[in-house]
């Protein structure tokens, strides 16, 4: 398992760099529609690593077939210039009758598949190649259909899934989902996320997918059952942290995934060869 | 938990309540689709008061002499809630009992069009590198630039030009910049809702 960390604005430049530099991290996620603005060459020098792209603001199951293309297109070139593992990116809701949402919504996977189905074969087809889609940190009961809703998109589209752990750690808290009915996902991801997750402020208490605090004992332990489901060849595995960005802490949780996930093949050629 | 009489099976059910204070209360607040909006809720506040903390001091310290009515007005209006969220704030009381304390001092106008700028520059992903926002009560502008560099964020400038460009026709309007030149002036544009 390679494991990588987000990178989604400029002042945690250097922190990733140190991470690289101390081979906590084999790679590096960019939020790549944050840097739209940057030159692809100039991306593409940023970090001595491979990276991962990982699409925030397509918009693809609201956004009009222009402004995807526009998208696509722009994309396109840091695709061509970065040469990513993959390229991901999710199934929200992000306005609802023309006004956005600040927190996204989830989608309703039971009435609204053939429609989602749909928009990602045409965004596949606009960005030329596979997406991975991530799931949802689900809160209401509809998201026990979440794994069911993954498995076929992907079989009828060709997708991958970007499977975030713990979002289907906050989904099992909230609405029940049992880690079992994610297994044939999982078994045919290669692309995952993990990050800290926090309660509401109120009762009944729901888990939110913040990104600003340490992995929780049942996201360890979730993954630590289905390890050798998680982990293939060629796997990779996101810590994403968005607020309370401390060094130290982010290294004790990366050191936890290295100590479950061992080095990752790679590592090992490039130490057996140097050795 | 409580039983409830409305649908709350999926988020979707809760589209309409997600951004409403008055929808919200009328969920049970014991049931897990009440936190669901709660917390949606919540960020529509934290958005406007950790960004322009000042506006507290109108509202007093718990945000909801302004951010209820302020809601509720968006709501009538259909408001996009768009990187142009904060200038509608403006607007907002202006029209408001907080009208003359609003006016009595610029810190509130300056970090109102700073913040929209900034979300401007965040969120928006059209071609334009910048934005520039401009309003009738201030000859100064605010410009937002997106990230032109992985070493940098966003970045916004506030400018007292030595001359000023005309005031918009509205309260405020703005024009967005296709190089990170400040060296054109379209003419203001008119806030879409
Ligand atoms: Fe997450
Ligand atoms: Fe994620």
């Amino acid at each position: 398992m390679r494991l990588g960390f987000n990178f989604t604005l400029g002042d945690t430049h250097e922190m990733v760099q140190r991470l690289i530099a101390e081979r906590h991290i084999d790679y590096c996620e960019f939020l790549i529609d944050n840097f739209f603005c940057v030159e692809p060459d100039e991306l593409a020098k940023a970090f001595d690593c491979p990276v991962g792209l990982h699409i925030m603001y397509s918009k693809f199951l609201e956004a009009d077939r222009p402004t995807l293309v526009d998208f696509a297109a722009r994309l396109r070139d840091y695709i061509d210039a970065l040469n990513p593992i993959y390229v991901s990116d999710h199934i929200l809701r992000f306005s609802h009758e023309g006004r956005a949402f600040f927190h996204l919504g989830e989608v309703d996977y039971s009435t609204e598949y053939e429609l989602v189905r749909d928009k990602v074969l045409q965004w596949q087809d606009l960005v030329g190649q596979r997406i991975h889609f991530e799931n949802y940190p689900s809160i209401m009961d509809g998201g026990v259909e979440a794994p069911a809703f993954f498995e076929r998109l992907t079989e009828e589209t060709g997708a991958g899934v970007l499977f975030d752990a713990s979002n289907a750690v906050c989904s099992n808290r909230n609405c029940g989902t049992p880690f079992e009915a994610w297994r044939n996902v999982i078994a045919g991801a290669k692309h995952f996320h993990v990050a800290g997750y926090r309660q509401s402020l109120i009762e009944p208490f729901i888990s939110l997918d913040t990104h600003a605090e340490a992995l929780a004992p049942d996201t360890l332990a979730f993954l630590e059952k289905f390890r050798s489901v998680f982990d293939k060849p060629g796997a990779t595995m996101t810590y994403e942290r968005d607020d309370q960005i401390e060094f130290d802490d982010i290294v004790a949780d990366l050191k936890l995934l290295r100590n479950l996930f061992g080095q990752p093949e790679e590592r090992r050629h490039d130490l057996a060869l140097s050795a | 938990m409580t039983s409830l009489s409305l649908p709350s099976r999926t988020d979707r059910d809760l589209y309409p309540a997600l951004m409403s204070p008055e929808l919200c209360a009328s969920y049970p607040a014991h049931h897990k689709a009440f936190v669901r909006i709660d917390v949606s809720l919540r960020v529509y506040w934290h958005t406007l008061f950790d960004i322009c903390p000042e506006l507290l001091e109108l509202s007093g310290p718990d945000g909801m002499s302004i951010f209820r009515p302020f809601m509720a007005w968006a709501g009538e209006k259909k408001l996009a809630f768009d990187w142009s969220y904060y200038l509608w704030v403006y607007v907002w009381p202006r029209q408001s009992p907080f009208k003359e304390r609003l006016l009595a001092d610029r810190k509130y106008l300056r970090s109102i069009m700073g913040a929209s700028a900034a979300r401007w520059a965040v969120l928006d992903r059209g071609r334009d590198c910048g934005i520039v926002i401009g309003c009738v009560d201030t000859t100064d502008i605010v410009i937002g630039w997106k990230c032109r560099s992985v070493l940098l964020g966003r970045e916004i400038e506030l400018i007292e030009p030595e001359e000023p460009l005309p005031a918009p026709p509205d309260i405020f309007g703005y024009f967005t910049l296709p190089t990170f030149e400040l060296d054109i002036f379209p003419g203001w544009q008119g806030l879409a809702r």
